[in-house]
């Protein structure tokens, strides 16, 4: 088991690097001059050298690798080239904010698409229930995240006016945890969390579906069904049996969870980390683009470890080698 | 007896079973049909797009007392009204249907190319070949896709033809792992087995038993391919890093939302999404009767 965690963690660092890698020689191929903005605004050419260097733009490919890599190592991302602070000040708080509309939004649609799915799994094989609930979860999927986004928009806070969809309330002079727990930053949660759970829903309904659907066959249904157990309880064994695929599908599927977020936070406006790294590319803010992105990947990377753990927790047959 | 019968009157068309065989299913499923008549309809749409447009896409409309018609409601002169900028809503959405298109059905065609390529060379011949690939798409798998997208995109310059490459770079891995683990079932055969101990080349193997059999799976992750392209261009459009030079629905969604206008008019706001919906979802519904004809624990009764 310690083996397996430690080369797990090491393929992981593996990972990591390869994607630093890529997105070093990213930055360095495209035809985009970092200090183009800045030259702009007038800037000597002396100046410009010593902020090339100071961003460790000079020098040979090799020495800019190391030098890179080195500042990575220990998370210095170095400067923002638009707020003119360090990145890790930048992008820390909207971490945060991305983090709370996130965490909420994918478990409820995680837990709420696992339940939905063993109800439509567990239905007559082409019965109504069946039928319209695949079709609705297909539909739902289908649909990008910002239509989502607009029309939550559009039902609850224009037609119906009820909910906030700008933002995420006025910090009223608080710091620290203080700010998230006042109501008008709630009120400002409801809409971007829904959006994410229905954007998030369908995909689990449907996997929790197939494999209900699947395992309703298997002979220990019939046994537990001939021991005389209610239909509702025979119906949770076979969920039970298949939320371990659903686990193992629900950390990778991240990856292209955080795109919809991406699109989420910008319909709302919500000052998260996609937001940001939208912004920053369309500022050419490179050390804020680079940092946010390589964030990103490091918490896929992360979940993808956890996934592998959690089932051999979840399941006793998994053997770690 | 009737068995015998029914048999040999199929044999002559059984070398097309690969190819008949699901669309047969799709045909059978209502879903997948009612998915299939919808693609159609967008795809007769596209193709005759300029022919059915009203207007210059951005031309803005002025009016007799030479002002500009700004957010007009439908009329019988703008069937979809007009946009912030006196642009004819209709012609831009119609013409949307050839740029999402084109972008979807492009973008996947070369993925499925390189992913068929990768996963058989893979597949089928192993060794280190196998090794290299694999660990290619462990690193490429953990890359944020949007994100990258958005890097990649907003660095290179926001083109059409940059929006297809990092479609490309993007969904070629999962399809090479895809098609490859096909092709690792297919390859241990004993048909296989036999047709190489009869001397039989790789290149005659690969034609006539492995492709023929992994056809279900290629063309199930081609129909994905064009909905993951089709949603990633419409994304990055509407983030509002899509080609400026043409009107993709994403886009036409992008300047609704920049200018402010995306809860008042209506009329520039719904056709794009309905759109994109039904383009997307068609594309899931075909892609889930093929993976329900695929597995057999799966079909219904």
């Amino acid at each position: 088991m310690r083996a397996y965690i430690l080369r797990r963690l090491l393929q992981s660092i593996v990972v990591v690097f390869a994607v630093t890698t890529i997105m070093f020689f990213i930055f360095r191929i495209v035809p985009a001059d970092p200090t183009a903005m800045m030259v702009e605004r007038g800037m000597s050419e002396e100046a410009r050298q010593a902020l090339l260097k100071e961003w460790g733009l000079t020098g040979s490919l090799g020495t800019q690798y190391v030098s890179y890599i080195k500042n990575l190592m220990v998370f210095d991302f170095g400067e923002s080239f638009f707020y003119k602070k360090p990145v890790w000040d930048v992008l820390l708080p909207r971490i945060v904010n991305t983090l709370w509309i996130a965490v909420p939004g994918l478990l409820m649609g995680a837990a709420i698409g696992a339940g939905l799915g063993m109800v439509v799994g567990w239905s007559k094989r082409g019965s109504a229930t069946e039928r319209s609930g695949i079709l609705v979860a297909t539909i739902i999927r289908g649909t990008p995240s910002f239509i989502i986004g607009i029309a939550l928009l559009a039902i609850f806070s224009s037609w119906l006016g009820w909910l906030p969809g700008f933002g995420m309330g006025d910090a009223n002079g608080k710091t620290g945890i203080a700010r998230f727990l006042q109501g008008d930053f709630l009120i400002h949660l409801i809409l971007p969390v829904l959006a994410i759970t229905i954007y998030f829903l369908p995909e689990n309904l449907l996997l929790m579906r197939s494999g209900v659907a699947e395992n309703r066959t298997e002979d220990y249904i019939e046994l537990v069904r001939a021991k005389g157990v209610s239909n509702s309880r025979v119906a949770w064994h076979a969920g039970r049996n298949s939320l371990l695929p659903l686990i193992t599908w629900l950390f990778p599927a991240l990856a292209e969870t955080i795109a919809g977020i991406v699109v989420i936070e910008i319909v709302f406006s919500w000052p998260g980390i996609g937001r940001e790294l939208v912004m920053a590319v369309t500022r050419q803010d490179f050390p804020l683009a680079q940092a946010a992105f390589f964030l990103l990947a490091v918490m896929i990377v992360v979940a993808n470890f956890a996934a592998d753990l959690t089932y051999g927790k979840l399941d006793p047959r998994v053997v770690y080698r | 007896m009737t068995t015998l019968v029914k048999y040999t009157k199929q044999s002559p068309s059984r070398r097309w079973s690969w190819l008949t065989d699901p669309l047969a299913a799709l045909i059978r499923d209502r879903f997948a049909l009612g998915g299939l008549i919808i693609l159609a309809i967008f795809f007769l749409i596209a193709i005759f797009a300029p022919l059915i447009a009203t207007h210059p896409p951005f031309e803005s409309a002025i009016s007799d007392t030479g002002r500009l018609m700004r957010l007009q409601p439908p009329s019988a002169d703008h069937w979809l009204g007009t946009t912030t900028f006196g642009q004819d809503v209709f012609s831009q959405f119609v013409l949307g249907f050839r740029v999402t298109l084109m972008v979807g059905v492009l973008g996947a065609i070369a993925v499925g190319v390189i992913s068929t390529l990768f996963g058989v060379i893979s597949g089928y011949f192993g060794g280190w070949v196998d090794d290299v690939l694999m660990r290619i798409t462990d690193i490429a798998l953990s890359i944020p896709t949007l994100p990258f997208a958005i890097l990649a995109v907003g660095l290179l310059g926001p083109s059409i033809n940059n929006i297809i490459l990092v479609i490309v770079l993007l969904f070629w891995r999962n399809g090479a792992r895809i098609i490859r683990s096909a092709v690792l079932t297919e390859r241990e055969r004993v048909y296989v087995k036999w047709a190489r101990t009869a001397g039989a080349s790789h290149v005659h193997i690969i034609r006539c038993h492995i492709l023929p059999n992994v056809f279900r799976v290629i063309f199930l992750w081609v129909t994905m391919s064009v909905a993951f392209a089709v949603l990633t261009e419409a994304s990055l459009s509407f983030i509002g890093l899509g080609d400026p030079s043409t009107t993709s629905w994403g886009q036409m969604l992008n300047t609704a939302f920049t200018s402010g206008n995306l809860r008042s008019a209506w009329w520039w706001v719904v056709p794009p999404s309905l759109a994109l919906v039904m383009l997307i979802s068609s594309l899931y519904l075909v892609g889930r009767a093929f993976e329900e004809h695929a597995n057999p624990r799966l079909r219904a009764k």
